[in-house]
C-alpha cells in the first residue's frame, strides 16, 4: 500500500519533469512553484538575510535547472539534484564575494505565522529572529548542513550525497551546529518553552 | 561505559539516524552518564532552536525574471538554428486537439485523485499491533496492524488489547476499555493522552522524552517501566516497576521509584507516593491526608507506621504539610534515616531546595536497595554480621 502511494506520487513528479524536458513552460512554472520557497530560504539564510543575493541565486538555480533538465536521467532523486545545484550556487556566489555579508538589518520580511496570541507571537518572533542571527554566524559548512536538514528535511545520507561528504561528517557538523546554537541562545530556553 | 562517551553521536541519535543496536547502546549510556545526558539536553535544545527557523516565501517577482531569461534563451536558440521551425510542443490550445488533451488531462487528474484517496501514504505516526480482538483508531478497526498519527484516538473494547511502538524509544501496551491519543511525536518529545483505561509503558530513552497526559496529572518518564490507569472520574493510579516516573501538575510534583505507586485526583493533582508494600494503615491514612482532609490524625498514623523506606512518602510530605506538622515529619525521618551532614533541621523547616535534594539523594539508595528484596537478602547473607 505504501509503495503504491509513493509510486503514484513519484509518477506525477516524473510527469512534470518529462514535460519540462519537452520544453513545456507551464511545467517549468509548476516545478518552480513547488520548490521556490525552499530554495530561496536556503539562499536567504546562507547569505545572512541578504534578500537581493538570495533572489539572484534562486533565479540562477532555476535557470540552470531548466537548462540542464534534459540531462536529468531520474537515476537520482530530483530533490537531491536540485539541492546540490542550490548549495553549489550558494557556495560559488560566496566564493565570488570572497567574504560573508554581515547580518545587519536583514530579515525584515513578513512571514506567515499561525494564529496565536500577541504575546506568543512576540515570543516566537524573538526566538526566530535570534535563531536566524545565530545561524548566520555559523561557518558556511555548518550552516549549509543545518539548512539542508531543517528546510529540506533531508536524511543524513541525502545531505551527504548533496554535499559529497561522508554521513559521519554530516553528523559531526550537525552536532557542532546544534551545540553552537544552544550555547549562543541559552537565554532563550524559557522563551522557547513558553512560545510552544 | 563512562570511558566511551557518546557526545559526538547525540544529534544522529536524536534524529533517529543511528543503527538500532548502537542507538540502544547510546540510550543505555545516557541513562548512566550525567555528562552525556547534559550534552543531550544541549543538543535537543539546539534542535528545537533550528526547528523554529521558518521557511521564507520567495518574492513573486522571481518568476518574471526567470521567464524573461527563458524567452531570451529560446529566441537566441531559434536564431542560431537558422530558419528551421521548432517542432510544435504541447500545443494545448489549438482546436479539437485542445479538447481531447484537456479531456485526457481531466481523466488523469480524476484517476490520480482516486489513487491518492485510496492509496494515501501513511502519515508519520506510530505502529499499532493488535494483541487481542480488533482495536480501533478513530473508530476504524485496525485489523492486525494500524498506524496512530498525531491527533488520532486508539480505543480498545471488551477483551481487546493493543501494542503501540513509541517511535524508536519504547513500547506501550494498552489494556481493554482504554482510550488513548497521540498528542505529539518529535525528536525532543513524545506525548500520549490517556483519557481512560490502563496502559503499560516500557521506555528505553533518556529521561523526559516520553510523557503521558491524564485528566489529573502528567506522567514524565525518567527511564522506566510502569503501569498507568485512569478511572471514569479522571483520577489515576501509577505503579512503577523499574526506574523512575515523575507525576506533575502545576507546582506539584511526585517522584515515584520502582516498587512505588501514586494516586492522582482531578483538581488536586498527584498525591504522595508510597511503596506498595507499605503497611495498609499507612496507605489508607495517606489517601485521607491527600484527598479527604485527613489532618493530624491521618498524619499521626502515617508517621507511626512509617518504615525506613517509607521516607519516600515522608520526604514528599515535608513540602506538603504546614510548619508544625513539618517538624513532626522531620523528626520521624531523622529517626529513621539521619540526614547527611550538610542538611540541617532549620534548612528543612524553611524548605531549602538544596538541602531537600541532598537528603533525597542520600535516601534514594535506601529506596532502591529496599526495592530489591532478592538482592537485599543476598547482600545481607554475604555481609559480615
Amino acid at each position: 500500500m505504501e509503495s503504491c502511494a509513493a509510486m503514484a506520487e513519484r509518477l506525477s513528479g516524473e510527469q512534470i519533469i518529462e514535460a519540462c524536458q519537452l520544453g513545456d513552460r507551464e511545467a517549468f512554472r509548476h516545478l518552480f512553484e513547488q520548490h521556490k520557497d525552499r530554495v530561496y530560504s536556503v539562499a536567504l539564510y546562507f547569505f545572512g538575510g541578504d534578500e537581493a543575493t538570495a533572489s539572484d541565486v534562486t533565479q540562477q538555480v532555476f535557470l540552470k535547472l531548466f537548462g540542464k533538465i534534459e540531462q536529468f536521467q531520474g537515476d537520482a532523486e530530483f530533490t537531491t539534484w536540485l539541492y546540490r545545484m542550490a548549495t553549489n550556487a550558494c557556495i560559488d556566489e560566496q566564493r565570488k564575494r570572497r567574504r560573508f555579508l554581515p547580518f545587519g538589518d536583514a530579515f525584515k520580511l513578513s512571514e506567515p505565522r499561525a494564529k496565536s496570541k500577541p504575546d506568543e507571537r512576540a515570543a516566537r518572533a524573538e526566538v526566530s529572529d535570534s535563531v536566524k542571527r545565530a545561524v548566520a554566524t555559523l561557518k558556511p559548512k555548518l550552516r549549509v548542513v543545518m539548512l539542508l536538514k531543517y528546510f529540506e528535511e533531508l536524511s543524513y545520507e541525502e545531505i551527504a550525497e548533496v554535499l559529497d561528504i561522508s554521513k559521519g561528517t554530516v553528523a559531526s557538523r550537525l552536532n557542532r551546529g546544534h551545540k553552537i546554537l544552544a550555547r549562543k541562545l541559552g537565554h532563550l530556553r524559557g522563551s522557547l518553552v513558553h512560545s510552544e | 561505559m563512562y570511558g566511551n562517551h557518546v557526545k559526538q553521536h547525540l544529534s544522529a541519535y536524536a534524529h533517529g539516524e543511528l543503527a538500532e543496536e548502537f542507538a540502544a547502546r547510546v540510550a543505555a549510556h545516557l541513562g548512566d552518564c550525567s555528562v552525556c545526558r547534559a550534552g543531550f539536553d544541549e543538543i535537543k535544545f539546539g534542535i528545537r532552536l533550528a526547528e523554529s527557523l521558518p521557511v521564507v516565501a520567495a518574492p513573486d517577482s522571481l518568476w518574471s525574471g526567470i521567464e524573461k531569461s527563458l524567452v531570451e534563451s529560446a529566441r537566441t536558440k531559434h536564431h542560431n538554428t537558422a530558419t528551421l521551425p521548432s517542432p510544435p510542443r504541447f500545443k494545448f490550445f489549438d482546436g479539437w486537439r485542445r479538447l481531447a488533451v484537456a479531456g485526457v488531462a481531466a481523466c488523469f487528474v480524476l484517476l490520480a485523485g482516486a489513487v491518492w484517496f485510496y492509496l494515501a501514504p501513511p502519515r508519520a505516526g506510530w505502529e499499532v499491533s493488535s494483541l487481542a480482538g480488533d482495536p480501533r483508531i478513530d473508530s476504524e478497526p485496525i485489523g492486525a496492524k494500524g498506524r496512530l498519527v498525531v491527533g488520532d484516538w486508539l480505543e480498545t473494547g471488551e477483551g481487546e488489547r493493543a501494542q503501540i511502538k513509541v517511535a524508536n524509544i519504547g513500547q506501550v501496551e494498552v489494556d481493554p476499555h482504554t482510550r488513548i491519543r497521540l498528542v505529539e511525536t518529535r525528536v525532543t518529545e513524545h506525548r500520549l493522552e490517556l483519557q481512560r483505561g490502563r496502559m503499560h509503558a516500557k521506555i528505553w530513552a533518556p529521561p523526559r522524552l516520553f510523557f503521558v497526559n491524564t485528566p489529573s496529572a502528567v506522567a514524565a518518564d525518567l527511564g522506566c517501566a510502569y503501569t498507568l490507569e485512569v478511572d471514569e472520574n479522571g483520577g489515576s493510579i501509577l505503579h512503577v516497576t523499574s526506574g523512575w516516573v515523575a507525576l506533575e501538575t502545576g507546582a506539584r510534583e511526585s517522584f515515584v521509584p520502582a516498587g512505588a505507586a501514586c494516586v492522582t485526583r482531578p483538581g488536586v493533582g498527584p498525591g504522595t507516593p508510597y511503596f506498595e508494600d507499605a503497611p495498609a494503615t499507612l496507605i489508607t491514612a495517606l489517601s485521607k491526608l491527600d484527598f479527604d482532609n485527613g489532618g493530624a490524625e491521618a498524619l499521626d498514623l502515617i508517621l507511626f507506621n512509617a518504615r525506613k523506606r517509607d521516607t519516600l512518602t515522608l520526604w514528599h510530605l515535608l513540602a506538603r504539610v504546614g510548619e508544625t506538622e513539618r517538624a513532626l515529619v522531620y523528626d520521624r525521618m531523622a529517626a529513621l534515616v539521619p540526614p547527611p551532614a550538610n542538611v540541617t533541621r532549620e534548612g528543612v523547616m524553611r524548605l531549602d531546595r538544596e538541602m531537600l535534594n541532598s537528603w533525597k539523594d542520600q535516601l534514594e539508595s535506601t529506596w532502591m536497595f529496599e526495592s530489591m528484596p532478592t538482592l537485599r537478602k543476598a547482600l545481607r547473607n554475604i555481609m559480615p554480621k
